[in-house]
């Protein structure tokens, strides 16, 4: 392995407490002699192992660094490189011996938990999402880029679309006021003489390589031939008496050109775009560029908006009432599987909890293969037995019951359905750490609950059951934790519907926070928006840590670490 | 990565029980007739109902998967023939065992990578004493409430980004599919094992280190021998979690569908088309719950003991 020390004295460097007031071993040096002579072959093949895993490593770090540099992407170049120094380091140095063991699982770690958790964060003060995808930029490149428009007073041509039959290109045959003949391809304009075109009419050859498109043609690649521009050089430009700005010949019509120019400018200063032909600025808000009387350009940009997405949460009428209804349900969801489960199995438990019964070890199989299935597996199945047309639970009995999809009363049949799936999955785990919790109680305990007078009722309220909540306590707050963000069954069930009406975001009535934070963030009824999802993702965090700081404070975990 | 939190099950103690003299003396002769059913009868008649609950779905599953008809209307409670059609439809319009295999490769090799990972930071805090531990063992507990699958939008949008500079790792790929789950690996596991690992008496590291062994060789050559069980429980838990885990892989692997793992192809397959496709989707549904099914049930004894000597939670 690749944390063996390189020599013989490395094995004493590694007896040595690695630092800390609490080191328990004593120092060994006197044997570090005889441990040199001994350790031979051994550390030969640890630094063997070291050696190529820091090669393989480092050879992955140059080719990702001659990949990233020409890219100029200096944040990923920056962890390439402090990622892999702090391998070799770590591995090279005899003095990190806690850190040898340590830093691939905390490399993996940073990367791929903390890193994201804290991004997460960033994202949910973003406008992140469809229409605001792509960096400032970006944004005004692809703005500057697309927009050119013909001033009035251009120099307009007569047009003929052509195409290439080698390979499908367009061109234009353009004439100009003046009766000059042009040539404008892809990759800018050409004058030509009379001998460059041959033939009439229809059987025009230009450049013997151009011929006019047919009828059919120009219907079907219409938008492509009405999207064709011409690019021109400065010069031209100047020739047409045209200004600098003048960018390319652009198809009006079928038949005519014209010179356009481009429109907008990025003022360097401001930071706004200008329109010079109309003399319209365009501010950036919150994303887009957006001009007084709002009219905007396309596409925006992601930004930091603040607040923004937690106030749409709090105060948008749309989106504040089906998130209070998601929030509620989550907390309701969570607890009643956590509930049903534990009363079915300890209800269970308590009824087979007896010597008597045959097959006890069968049952207990038999009852946790619910819990022993894939848990997608089992959610999309019983997707289809509660289908309403189709599904054998309906059809067996006759019934046409919309199990996953009444609307009536905010989807409380849906939402029972949703229980009654998660109890089939939950319920043979719970009645086997019951069983084991009631087996571990002394049975001398009820008896002598009894012989004082205790009811059957009374002996398992104040003698079983506080004993059993202190085996199972834990396991129960887990249950909950686990089923505040159970994903599968909700989303593999149900998705999250049926659909709770009137709102813009994708909200179900048996949407959990992390189902709704997922859908809105890849199912978008109006696209994706990643910086709302990412808030109410954020908000789930914000749960956790309470719930999680408050099991700390009433477990004595934290005492626990020695 | 951390298995669904809730542990595997405590072992009864139900032989111990049974063999303890003063339950033995209340053991009576069975009673007969309205008295036996009073006493024992309708505990058989709840276990009945409670096996026949649990059951239920996979029965229909099974006779769906070997039902003539493909669709869910012809489901009724004996199968008229049994036929392999469903199979053979299965693995003609889906690539099924690509699926399969994509799931097993990724959840399984990354189960065994995090098992790795885990084992050498828990060998780490359970042996070595440096500055940092403590708060070490408290950042990996305070992490690991915050699982992975919250931060789904990041972790998108991070891999969109790394596919601009590293497309064999990028969005799109089961490569960046499981580095992603390696992020999990320092977690529960890493108590877990170090649990497990103070365990093992320090006696025989100080002796080895006596013989002149390195802190490399021993934890390669006496702790992960020593601890096999505690290595095998982490890796199986780890691999049915990754195993079921849907919405990464839903998203970071792509829409093509030789890509996809289990859940996911399955998901898209049978995703609104419950009427036409519930035979095929049967019929995987059956073959794809085998290995976990078989995992747990055979692995039973050994998460069971590991679990316990482990000394997992507070």
């Amino acid at each position: 392995m690749s944390q063996q020390q390189t020599a013989g004295r490395g094995a004493s460097d590694a007896s040595r407490p690695a630092g800390g007031p609490n080191g328990r071993r004593p120092s060994r040096e006197p044997f570090a002699d005889r441990l040199a002579a001994r350790l031979g072959s051994n550390s030969l093949t640890g630094l063997f192992f070291k050696l190529v895993f820091l090669g393989v490593v480092n050879g992955l770090a140059l080719y990702a660094v001659s990949t990233l540099l020409p890219l100029r992407a200096w944040t990923p170049l920056l962890v390439v490189v402090v990622a892999t120094l702090a391998l070799d380091a770590v591995y090279l140095s005899r003095r990190t011996l806690p850190l040898k063991f340590l830093i691939p699982g905390t490399i993996a770690l940073l990367v791929f938990q903390v890193y994201p958790v804290l991004y997460t964060a960033y994202i949910g003060f973003t406008n992140y999402g469809t229409g605001n995808v792509l960096t400032q930029d970006q944004a005004v490149d692809r703005i500057l880029a697309g927009a050119t428009r013909v001033p009035e007073g251009a120099t307009r041509f007569r047009s003929t679309p052509l195409v290439d039959d080698a390979d499908g290109t367009l061109a234009l045959l353009l004439t100009d006021p003046d009766g000059d003949v042009f040539l404008g391809t892809a990759d800018g304009l050409e004058s030509i003489d009379e001998g460059d075109v041959a033939g009439e009419g229809r059987d025009i050859v230009v450049a013997d390589r151009f011929r006019p498109l047919t009828l059919g043609e120009a219907q079907q690649r219409e938008d492509e031939v009405l999207d064709f521009a011409v690019p021109i050089s400065d010069e031209r430009a100047a020739e047409f008496d045209e200004g600098v700005n003048a960018e390319a010949i652009s198809v009006q019509t079928f038949t005519t050109a014209a010179v356009a120019v481009t429109a907008l400018e990025l003022d360097e200063d401001t930071g706004n775009i200008v329109d010079t032909v109309e003399g319209v600025v365009y501010e950036p808000v919150d994303g887009v560029y957006t001009a007084e009387d709002g009219a905007t350009l396309r596409p925006g940009f992601r930004t930091v908006v603040g607040f923004d997405n937690y106030e749409q949460v709090l105060t948008s009428p749309a989106i504040r009432g089906p998130f209070f209804r998601v929030f509620v349900w989550t907390f309701a969801f969570a607890m009643l599987s956590m509930l049903t489960t534990f009363v079915m199995g300890l209800a269970l438990a308590m009824a087979l909890n007896d010597p008597r019964i045959k097959g006890r070890r069968l049952t207990r199989s038999l009852l946790i293969i619910p819990y022993a299935l894939p848990s997608f597996m089992t959610a999309l199945i019983w997707r289809g037995l509660l289908n309403q047309s189709f599904g054998p639970v309906n059809r067996m009995f006759g019934l046409d019951v919309p199990w996953l999809s009444s609307q009536a009363y905010a989807g409380a049949l849906p939402k029972f359905s949703i229980l009654l799936v998660n109890l089939w999955l939950g319920f043979g785990y719970m009645f086997l750490i019951n069983t084991g919790a009631l087996q571990a109680i002394p049975s001398d305990l009820t008896e002598a609950a009894k012989v004082d007078g205790a009811s059957g009722w009374q002996a398992f309220r104040n003698v079983t059951l506080p004993l059993l909540l202190v085996a199972v306590g834990p396991l129960l707050i887990a249950s909950f934790a686990f089923n505040f963000n159970n994903f599968n069954v909700v989303f593999l069930l149900t998705g999250g519907g049926p659909p709770i009406g009137g709102t813009p975001t994708p909200a179900g009535h048996t949407d959990i926070l992390i189902s709704y934070s997922y859908r809105l963030a890849f199912q978008g009824g109006r696209g994706q928006d990643f910086g709302l999802a990412a808030a109410v993702s954020s908000i789930i965090f914000l749960l956790v840590a309470v719930f999680s700081y408050i099991g700390f404070k009433r477990t004595a975990v934290l005492e626990e670490i020695n | 990565m951390a298995a669904d939190p809730v542990p595997m099950p405590v072992p009864t103690t139900e032989h111990a029980a049974v063999r303890d003299p003063a339950i033995r003396a209340t053991r009576t002769p069975s009673p007969k007739g309205v008295r036996w059913f009073k006493e024992l009868g309708w505990r058989y008649l709840v276990a009945l109902l409670a096996v026949a609950f649990a059951l239920m779905p996979a029965y229909f599953v099974v006779l769906a998967s070997v039902s003539p008809t493909a669709t869910l209307q012809g489901s009724q409670l004996l199968p008229r023939e049994v036929t392999t059609a469903n199979y053979t439809r299965l693995f003609e319009v889906t690539p099924f065992w690509t699926w399969l295999g994509n799931s097993l490769k990724i959840a399984g090799g990354a189960a065994i990578a995090n098992m790795m990972l885990s084992a050498m930071a828990a060998y780490a805090f359970s042996r070595l004493r440096f500055v940092g531990r403590r708060v070490g063992l408290l950042t990996i507990l305070l992490v690991q409430m915050f699982p992975q699958l919250l931060a789904n939008v990041a972790i998108f949008l991070f891999l969109v980004n790394v596919r601009g500079y590293f497309p064999a790792i990028g969005f799109g790929t089961q490569l960046g599919l499981f580095l992603v789950y390696l992020g999990g690996a320092l977690g529960t596991n890493t108590w877990l094992m170090k649990g497990f690992f103070d365990t093992v008496p320090t006696d025989l590291d100080e002796s080895a280190r006596v013989d002149g062994a390195t802190h490399g060789q021993i934890f390669v050559r006496i702790i992960l021998p020593l601890s096999a069980p505690i290595l095998v429980v982490a890796g199986l838990l780890s691999f049915i979690f990754l195993f079921n885990e849907f919405i990464l892989a839903s998203i970071l692997l792509g829409q093509e569908d030789a890509n996809q793992t289990l859940a996911t192809g399955l998901y898209r397959f049978i995703d609104q088309n419950y009427g036409q496709q519930w035979g095929p989707f049967a019929a995987g549904a059956l073959i794809g719950s085998l290995p976990t099914l078989l995992l747990f049930l055979f692995g039973q004894r050994w998460i069971v003991s590991g679990l316990t000597s482990g000394s997992v939670k507070g």
